[in-house]
């Protein structure tokens, strides 16, 4: 990796921190899925994406969005509401989407978007690119039956798609040890003969050197991968859902945030220092700002598109 | 609607005009596949695709493990991703498991994204009993027409089945296409130009004036059946093949209603929040109060004992005594 890009990784987890610190702030448009914490993960995915793949996630879809490159301005109006926004406002936290920048989009019910993921996977294999679908889904999904059967017929077919299990270890409030069997998800390949692993999704580093060869093997047209992520999310399931970790817990987990670790490494190696990280900030939180403003400039949609679109 | 353009006829089997539109649509576009179970060298559960596989193999005519939820998932996905697929499910009692990417991805996702995506998928089922049981003879089509987003249509012919799956092919949205098991073997005319038959479009099979009865699928030959017995009593019946279900054709239904002043609503389905309820109120809310009956099968699940499945389902007697007492109440209105 250039000494470039590595900073350019570390400018899009600052960007998606900043983004949903301003979000966060803004209750005029209903509750928000905060992705908080798992910059890492969003962020060494996206970097390993081609301009022709297509990426899915879940609901918690603010980060992979960014990192996929969806444009800042327009997904905040999306997030706010605005008919100037990714989906014209209609789709808002949860259904972002923006296939022309390989963002296929978001779908909020938990699971729900695999198999999708898969019918995207095989029209690509058929239109006989080498591109690639890659899934985002969190442990929660990780127990619904949509991953079982995609993971068989994405194996069977060789479809050309990657499973990325972000283990944030809670499912709203119930911590994945009550609700998951295995110690370790990515465990669940083996039996379908994908190769997986499991990484600590807190370091970008990591989730880079894991997600790589996973992409070529993909790429390849040796049929799917899966990794899982074991990461942290800082703040509760959303904006609006009570926090269950004790204030303890949570200082002790925020003291792994990617991003600080991240500005460490870059520090240690000489390609970062105060000045180069305060620019950064700026012109992060210049994005930032310019999002808001255009959100804020947009109208909301007329009451007549209700009826638009839907046939 | 009811007439469609003059063009010659040739005799086939419903099974076989399922078979042709598909046909013709795959030669016509390399979007269109097929994802399903049995449906390759088998041909389909009912032959409905037969040679399919051996013309175009088993890239396009996909046979797929038991699992229609991500099924019917992956066909949402990949007409969403720009492929035309049609998924079929052997069973409609077996929609019920991939409702989730249907219903609440398929069929928003245009809305959802501002229009910038849509998902051409067809979902083809096979609805109705035969002595299949309690979980695959349901008639559930009257749940999905109030889905905003979703087409839901119900061939009762072979000329049905061709032009309602060619029409379904080519649709911009999601299309629930609903079939029947006792429709495979029945044969008709069908036009041997390549027709397709609009969505929306109801067309009226039997002429009569003094009762309108409104049926789909299967039901329409068990109306016509209960229209010959209504009219050795001099009784004429008007007997209207829905076709589409969402859209609905109103003004066809309507129309007829107004001439002949009575409606009588069939279908196999549950008639609590059916396709007749649905029938009835927007009939009303174009004509104002009508005379009107609906008949459906015994408000219990479908056994695969043949007494208890004959006890259950709706025939030709069942049909003419509602239409008798339909008539005879106006009748004793008129009276006084």
């Amino acid at each position: 990796m250039t000494d470039q890009s590595s900073l350019a990784l570390l400018r899009q987890m600052k960007l998606i921190r900043a983004f949903e610190e301003a979000l966060v702030v803004r209750p005029d448009h209903g509750f928000q899925l905060i992705s908080s914490g798992e910059e890492a993960v969003a962020v060494g995915l996206c970097s390993l994406l081609s301009p022709h793949d297509q990426l899915l996630t879940g609901g918690r879809s603010i980060g992979p969005a960014l990192a996929c490159g969806v444009d800042p301005s327009r997904l905040m109006a999306e997030l706010l509401g605005r008919s100037s926004g990714t989906n014209r406002g209609k789709g808002g936290r949860g259904h972002l989407a923006d296939p022309a920048r390989g963002f296929f989009g978001a779908h909020a019910v938990v699971g729900g978007n695999i198999s999708i993921a898969a019918g995207v996977a095989l029209a690509l294999q058929m239109s006989s690119k080498d591109a690639i679908a890659a899934i985002v889904f969190g442990d929660g999904a990780f127990g619904a039956g949509a991953l079982h059967e995609t993971l068989n017929i994405s194996a069977t077919m060789k479809l050309p798609l990657l499973f990325v299990c972000n283990n944030n270890q809670l499912s709203v409030s119930t911590p994945r040890s009550l609700a998951l069997a295995p110690s370790r998800l990515s465990d669940i390949g083996a039996a379908f003969r994908i190769p997986s692993q499991t990484v600590d999704g807190m370091d970008l580093d990591t989730v880079i050197d894991a997600i790589s060869p996973a992409v070529d093997h993909v790429r390849a047209g040796k049929g799917p991968a899966f990794v899982e992520c074991i990461s942290y999310r800082f703040a509760s399931h959303s904006t609006t859902a009570r926090e269950t970790r004790t204030r303890d817990e949570l200082a002790e987990i925020r003291s792994l945030c990617p991003i600080v670790s991240q500005s460490r490494k870059l520090r240690a190696a000489g390609l970062l220092d105060d000045n180069l990280e305060h620019e950064i900030n700026r012109s992060v939180a210049d994005t930032v700002e310019e999002a808001l403003r255009f959100a804020d400039a947009s109208p909301m949609p007329q009451e007549e598109e209700a009826l638009l679109d839907v046939i | 609607m009811s007439s469609e353009p003059a063009s010659a006829m040739r005799k086939m089997f419903f099974r076989e005009a399922i078979a042709r539109a598909v046909r013709e649509e795959m030669r016509d576009n390399p979007a269109v596949l097929i994802l399903g179970q049995d449906v390759g060298r088998f041909g389909g559960s009912y032959r409905e695709f037969d040679g399919l596989f051996e013309e175009f193999g088993a890239e396009r005519v996909r046979d797929m493990p038991v699992a229609e939820a991500a099924m019917i998932g992956m066909g949402v996905g990949a007409a969403a991703a720009g492929l035309r697929p049609l998924v079929s499910i052997t069973y409609m009692d077996f929609m019920m498991l991939g409702f989730d990417p249907l219903i609440n991805y398929g069929a928003k996702l245009r809305y959802k994204t501002g229009g910038q995506m849509t998902a051409p998928v067809v979902v083809k089922t096979t609805a109705g009993a035969k002595g299949q049981g309690v979980a695959h003879s349901q008639c559930i089509e009257a749940w999905l027409m109030s889905v905003p987003g979703l087409k839901v249509v119900a061939p009762a012919t072979p000329a049905d089945a061709y032009g309602l799956m060619k029409t379904a092919l080519r649709s911009n949205g999601p299309v629930v296409y609903v079939d029947h098991k006792r429709l495979f073997p029945v044969a008709g005319e069908v036009p041997l130009d390549q027709v397709a038959i609009p969505f929306g479009s109801a067309r009226i099979c039997r002429p009569g004036t003094d009762l309108t009865i409104t049926a789909h699928s299967f039901m329409v030959r068990i109306a016509l059946e209960a229209a010959s017995l209504l009219a050795k009593e001099g009784l004429s019946a008007e007997v209207i093949n829905l076709r589409s279900l969402a859209p609905l054709d109103i003004n066809t239904i309507a129309s007829s209603v107004k001439r002949t002043g009575r409606l009588l609503t069939l279908e196999e389905g549950q008639i609590t929040t059916g396709v007749g309820a649905e029938v009835i109120t927007r009939v009303m809310e174009k004509l104002g109060p009508v005379d009107f009956t609906r008949v459906g099968p015994l408000p219990a699940p479908v056994s695969s004992n043949p007494i208890l499945e004959a006890a259950c389902l709706p025939d030709a007697e069942r049909i003419a005594v509602a239409g008798r007492l339909l008539l005879n109440a106006k009748k004793l209105v008129g009276s006084h």
